[in-house]
Order: structure tokens, then C-alpha cells, then sequence
């Protein structure tokens, strides 16, 4: 957590998620300060992406609670979604519309008057100015991927969602996104990232968590954690549960 | 405000982008009409009620084909998260989706009625203004109630099919309401005399432009 700023931007309690009773996620609880960015890892059906759904009000929870900024947020009142911006595997990009058309169409969705500047910045920042009036369409999956991230930021969120941001990327497409990643974490962001990646996800990150069968069974400082003993934790925990 | 101009932009940019929606709403109400117009045969007469109802069944079937694509744009790449994740009221997405289909669905029809008039024209007796109302009218029904089914239907794999199974029971009384109307203004009748079908086909689209006003959230999360 940053010095001088003790206020948890995202705190998690007994958070329960049951479909058709099998539980998704079962009595999960942590805890992350701004400028945090926790890594969590997990085989597929851990759990990983109903939590990010659940902390992206796409999801109720069936018991538990979520407090942003110390306060739990009202899913009926707009201005709880402007806190949260979402990179997903799918880019949630209208392919017909350009680079430009995009953000401006999402920065009316926020509520962003006059938008143009802030687009622009955001553009340069994931170095696609240049394409600005380019169709998405025609972008390669690099691309899309840091148009993903421009649009997340439009609305200056508290908490950054990430749901396997490498999917489909090549390597220097991958090498570019931890880039634009640590740029974000070095600005103080509260960022949480889901990726079966332990290498990349441990590079980024200042905490890391493993979520095996809904429970969270591992949450640590990325202090004296390698690639080599957090694949040793991985496998030990997950043999376990 | 900004956020119901913004849906309706990027609505009509991309419909306007695809081209075939549009394309194939017209094409296919064409067919419809000359194909009856053959059937009918030259020199025969059908009854202003028969006429309105090729009309309004060229137009309910062209209809389909522009609700089908209205949540399309939203499955690619998940879009629809975006929308559900941003603070946008799922009201006001409700709205400028019904908007967008009533401006597409009024456009076909600027091409579908004067059409009908050329190839029908010998079949009504009697013209007047008060058509337009009954194509505002069945219109605002037709685009409330198809928008609403077509996010129920967004979700499945198979929504060009489940759209007009679930659209066409739910329909029938506007359409039925829309030939009386229509019928009884070809026929030369005076407008007290249709004006109780216009207050049904308005009652119509004003229950289910309210029912999509409150239920498109649960419909939009279904997704």
C-alpha cells in the first residue's frame, strides 16, 4: 500500500458464488491498497473469472461482501461502475468503428464531456495514435489488446480488472503489454490480473494469489517469490485442494 | 443524455457500415409484394382489409430482419460487457436500441408503402393522412416489443430462429389491430370508425415500451 494511504481501494469478505450448487467461489477474502496489483493464478474453473465478474458488477454474489474505497457500492447507482475498467481476452471493441469512434462511443457511455484530449493522451500512451482512424477490424490482436487498455482508463478507474490479457497474443505482442502493464503498476494503480501465465503474472505483480476449486489457497507478497518456487507453490497447493 | 446519443451514433454508424440489415429489410418486403401481387392476378379485385393485410405482413416480415441484427454488434468481441460494466442505465440502452429500429423500420417503409400503393393502388379506395399515424403507431409496438425479444434472445446460438417463434404470438394482436385499422381506411370509412383499433395498437406500444423500460436490466444480465 502507499505510504500515507491506508484506505483499502478493494476489500473482499466471505465472497460465495454458487451455480446450480456447485460453488464457484467459495469464502473468498483479501484485501489490496492503491497501487497494489495482485496476480492470480488458477486452473481453468478455479473461480478466476466469476471473481473478476463479481468485482465488475457483472455477477451478484450468493453471500459475501465488496467494499471499494471503503464503502459498499451501490450496483444500482452508475457511479460505482466508474470505478472499475475491464481488459478481457475479448476486446469489447465494435469492429465497424474506428480506433478513435471507440473511445469516444465508450467516454459517452462514462459521461465524458468533451472527450477528445484525454482520447488522444491515451492513444499515445499505448502508441497507437497513429492508427487513430484506422477500423478495428483491421488491427492485429496486439492491437486490440492496447486499444482494450486505452478504453479501460477513459474513465480514470480506482481498480483495474484484468481477465487473461495475454490470450492470443504473439510474444512481442506480449513483451509490449507487460510493458504498457508495469507503466500502469508503476502509477500507482490497484490493478488485478487473472492469467494461467505464472511467469509473466509474477513479473508485474506485487502480490499473488492462487484460487484452486473457488477457494483462494495461497495470497503473498511477491517479496523472495520466483518463477521457480511459485510454480513449486502452484503445483503443491493444487495437489492439495 | 450523452450516453443515449452515443448508443444511438454507434448503433447507426455500424448499421449504416454492414449495409445488409437495411438491404435485406427492403428485399425482402419487395419480394413479399410482388410475389402476392402475382398470386392475386391482374384484374382481380381482394377487399381493403386483404390489401392491408399484405401491407402489414411485408412490413412484420421485413421487420424481423432488422431486430434479428440488433444485438449482433453486441455479442462480437463481447461488447455487451462494455455496456454492462459502464454506468449507462439499461433503460436508456432499451431506448436507443428501440430508437435505432424505429428509424430503420420508418426508412424501409418510405421504400415498402409507396410500393404497395403502385402495385395495390386499384385495391383502396380511399387514402388519407391518418396513415401515417397507423404506421407510427404499429411501428413504436412493433420495434417496443421486438426489441425487448431480441435481447431475450441475444444470448442463444440460434437467435435468427428463436426471434420470430417467441416475436410472432406476441405480435399478432398489433398486427390484427394495424389491418382493421388500415382496412377500414381503404375502404373509405370515417376516422371514428377506426380510431378504437388505433387506442388498442397505442395501448399496445406504450405496455410494452414500459414493460422494456423496467425489464431490459434482467434481460441485458441474462446475457
Amino acid at each position: 500500500m502507499a505510504a500515507g494511504d491506508k484506505q483499502p481501494v478493494v476489500r473482499v469478505e466471505g465472497l460465495t458464488m454458487e451455480f446450480h450448487g456447485i460453488k464457484a467461489l467459495d469464502d473468498v477474502g483479501f484485501c489490496l491498497g492503491r497501487g497494489e496489483f495482485l496476480s492470480l493464478f488458477g486452473p481453468n474453473g478455479a473461480g478466476k473469472t466469476t471473481l473478476l465478474k463479481i468485482l465488475g458488477f457483472l455477477l451478484k454474489p450468493t453471500a459475501g461482501h465488496v467494499w471499494m474505497n471503503g464503502q459498499e457500492p451501490d450496483t444500482r447507482n452508475g457511479n460505482a461502475r466508474k470505478e472499475i475498467g475491464l481488459v478481457s481476452h475479448n476486446s469489447l471493441l465494435y469492429d465497424d468503428l474506428t480506433v478513435m469512434e471507440n473511445l469516444e462511443f465508450y467516454a459517452s457511455l462514462y459521461g465524458i464531456v468533451n472527450p477528445g484530449e484525454r482520447i488522444e493522451a491515451l492513444l499515445g500512451r499505448v502508441v497507437l495514435y497513429r492508427q487513430r482512424h484506422l477500423m478495428v477490424k483491421i488491427l492485429s490482436r496486439g492491437m486490440q489488446q492496447r486499444l482494450s487498455i486505452a478504453r479501460s482508463l477513459l474513465n480514470e478507474p480506482s481498480l483495474l480488472l484484468l481477465d487473461e490479457p495475454y490470450g492470443g497474443l504473439d510474444p512481442s505482442a506480449s513483451a509490449m503489454l507487460t510493458s504498457h502493464l508495469k507503466e500502469l503498476r508503476d502509477q500507482a494503480r490497484t490493478i488485478i490480473m487473472v492469467t494461467h501465465d505464472l511467469t509473466r503474472g509474477l513479473e508485474v505483480a506485487s502480490k499473488v494469489g492462487i484460487l484452486s476449486r473457488g477457494k483462494l489457497v495461497f495470497l503473498q507478497n511477491t517479496d523472495g517469490i520466483n518463477p521457480e518456487n511459485l510454480s513449486d507453490h502452484y503445483h503443491r497447493h493444487l495437489e492439495v485442494h | 443524455m450523452g450516453a443515449f446519443v452515443g448508443l444511438i451514433k454507434k448503433d447507426l454508424t455500424v448499421a449504416l457500415r454492414r449495409k445488409e440489415t437495411f438491404v435485406s429489410m427492403v428485399f425482402f418486403a419487395i419480394l413479399i409484394l410482388f410475389i402476392m401481387n402475382m398470386a392475386i392476378g391482374m384484374g382481380e379485385k381482394i377487399s381493403p382489409d386483404m390489401a392491408a393485410g399484405i401491407l402489414w405482413v411485408a412490413v412484420l416480415f421485413s421487420s424481423i430482419s432488422g431486430l434479428g441484427s440488433t444485438f449482433s454488434m453486441e455479442k462480437t468481441n463481447r461488447c455487451i460487457d462494455g455496456l454492462l460494466i459502464s454506468p449507462v442505465h439499461s433503460a436508456t440502452v432499451f431506448l436507443a436500441k428501440m430508437t435505432v429500429n424505429l428509424a430503420f423500420l420508418s426508412l424501409a417503409e418510405m421504400i415498402i408503402v409507396p410500393l404497395f400503393l403502385v402495385l395495390y393502388g386499384n385495391h383502396v379506395q380511399s387514402l388519407h393522412l391518418s396513415l401515417l399515424l397507423i404506421i407510427l403507431l404499429l411501428n413504436l409496438g412493433l420495434t417496443s416489443i421486438g426489441t425487448l425479444i431480441s435481447g431475450i434472445t441475444a444470448g442463444s446460438r440460434r437467435n435468427d430462429v428463436l426471434l420470430p417463434i417467441l416475436l410472432f404470438p406476441v405480435i399478432t394482436p398489433l398486427i390484427a389491430f394495424t389491418i382493421k385499422a388500415t382496412g377500414a381506411l381503404f375502404a373509405g370509412a370515417p376516422f371514428q370508425e377506426y380510431a378504437p383499433w388505433l387506442k388498442l395498437t397505442a395501448a399496445f406500444a406504450l405496455i410494452f415500451s414500459t414493460a422494456g423500460y423496467f425489464l431490459f436490466e434482467h434481460v441485458l444480465r441474462e446475457n
